[in-house]
């Protein structure tokens, strides 16, 4: 009978070890493990009450029958003197013992003490054995251990979310201060207002019709951000001048882009090559752009998205020294610059993507916002349309 | 370990509920087999017969169930047999000295004679 009475306590103890490790729930958790410690001792009630943090209450987290009894009831002072996960039977509690509480266990975890299980009179009326309360110390160690780990990952799982709020928060203020730049950047050159916002906005756009990964997307909205940082440098009467650039000037000005890449260089991004297509965003397919010459297959995918960006918001912008295009011209115009100065890869995106916003197929459009107001869509459209299927004849071809 | 999902049934035999538990006996699914119980004791049905011929495994969760339902069943003055139980449950619960608490009968047969005698 001994040997048997053992081997139930060991089995009993696999049971626990099977809840405490299972993939439940906290909840079902606990109640499996109450029911583990009733059926062990053969008690008809039963409770386990837990603080989850060191300043919180302890509130009861499982518990068969004790309805009526409340943990501010029961005097922790003896449970606190009592031994670490020693189980004792409460003397001179008038809660617990109307309660018919007939053990009580403290639980301790480390230095830590996280709650305490209770037990009703066994279902056979006899009493609980030295050797029970013995039993009774292993398992509620157990549960401390598991009550703790449970606390310990709620921790985490705040302090988590509290780095994610952090971040997001950085997030915010880090794309707030951009968009400050960008302002300052724009304000010195009265034509240019909102530029660097809408060549962001453009180079989004295409980049995610080319099906980019949100991450890459981010960077190239960071790229069409500070594409024009270098202009800081460059002098208002310059930037500002009505009449044509001397070669001097023309010179000067064509200083930003480089200016643009030693500035951003100085930032460590978590986007690749930011500061590469900042850089090449006057560079040309056919060589013959700067500040470094590159053509077709030197050029990142993201330098040739923004160069068009950046072209088509000068083109259909006011400028000191031209009137502003309409859409249909600047259009025309991309696309005369075809090979020589844009990829047609990217204008086929282009063209897709404000097809798309003009057909209301894009909940939150990036270009359309901006094309002049009266401008008669459905030509658009159809010159959309039809730049499509000849560029996607001419990328089948590619 | 792997469980058989735990499905509990039942039927009536005249004034006596024969309630089938399958599967493992092993977690809170447990639970049904105390619902299924007191609904019969709630519709005052005071002799049930749990059947454990499809119960391969009972253990301490499970133990705490039995318990739960032999509880309630008292509450209501009712009568609770087991049949059909494997011998290594019965020894446990003999060695925890639940026997005389339940009664123990081969098969629903014996449990539904005797359920029958004790009425007259």
């Amino acid at each position: 009978m001994e040997l048997r009475k053992a081997l139930y306590n060991i089995s009993a103890l696999g049971d626990l070890g099977v809840e405490t490790t299972s993939e439940k729930n906290f909840q079902e958790k606990l109640d499996s493990l109450l029911h583990v410690v009733l059926g062990t001792f053969l008690a008809g009630k039963g409770a386990i009450a837990y603080r989850e943090k060191p300043a919180s209450e302890i509130s009861f987290v499982a518990r068969k029958g004790f309805h009526d009894l409340s943990v501010g009831d029961i005097d922790l002072g003896p449970l606190l003197a009592a031994g670490r996960n020693r189980p004792y039977h409460p003397a001179g509690n008038e809660a617990l013992a109307g309660a018919g509480v007939e053990v009580i266990t403290p639980l301790w975890e480390r230095n830590d003490f996280i709650g305490f299980v209770l037990l009703g009179k066994k279902f056979t009326a006899e009493p609980y054995t030295g050797e029970d309360l013995e039993m009774l110390g292993m398992i509620a160690h157990q549960i401390a251990i598991t009550l703790k780990n449970h606390a310990l990952f709620h921790h985490v799982t705040e302090q988590l979310e509290e780095n994610r709020k952090l971040y997001e928060e950085m997030r915010r203020i880090y794309h707030d201060t951009l968009q400050a730049f960008a302002a300052a950047i724009d304000a010195k050159d009265l034509y240019t207002k909102h530029h660097s916002q809408r060549v962001a906005k453009y180079s989004v756009a295409i980049a995610r019709e080319l099906g980019w990964s949100e991450h890459d997307i981010e960077g190239i909205y960071v790229a069409g951000f500070l594409h024009d940082v270098g202009k800081l440098v460059i002098s208002n009467e310059i930037l500002n001048k009505k009449t044509p650039f001397t070669p001097d000037e023309m010179k000067e000005m064509r200083r930003h882009s480089l200016l643009s890449y030693k500035i951003i260089s100085q930032i460590k991004f978590p986007w690749k090559d930011v500061e590469k297509i900042v850089k090449h965003h006057h560079e040309r397919l056919d060589g013959t752009g700067y500040p470094d010459a590159l053509s077709r297959e030197d050029l990142s995918e993201g330098a040739k998205i923004l160069t068009l960006a950046d072209s088509f918001d000068a083109m259909t912008s006011e400028r000191a020294y031209r009137k502003k295009m309409d859409v249909r011209k600047a259009l025309a115009e991309l696309k005369n610059c075809l090979h020589k100065q844009f990829d047609d890869r990217i204008l086929l995106a282009f063209c897709k993507v404000l097809d798309k916003e003009i057909r209301g197929e894009l909940p939150e459009p990036d270009i359309l916002p901006h094309i002049e107001r009266g401008s008669d869509l459905s030509v658009i459209s159809a010159l959309l349309e039809g730049l499509i299927e000849e560029l996607s004849g001419d990328s089948r071809e590619a | 370990m792997t469980t058989s999902p735990f499905q509990v049934t039942s039927r009536l035999v005249k004034d006596v509920a024969i309630v089938y538990p399958r599967g493992y006996l092993n977690n809170l699914s447990g639970e049904y087999l105390v619902n299924e119980c007191g609904r019969h004791a709630q519709a005052g049905l005071k002799k049930i017969v749990v059947n454990f011929h499809e119960t391969d495994l009972i253990n301490s969760i499970g133990i705490s169930f039995l318990l739960n339902v032999m509880e309630d069943l008292q509450t209501a003055g009712g009568t609770l047999c087991f049949t059909e139980m494997k011998k290594v449950h019965l020894d446990t619960f003999e060695m925890l000295g639940l026997t005389k608490y339940f009664l123990f009968f081969p098969d629903e047969e014996a449990a539904l004679t005797a359920l029958d005698a004790r009425k007259r």
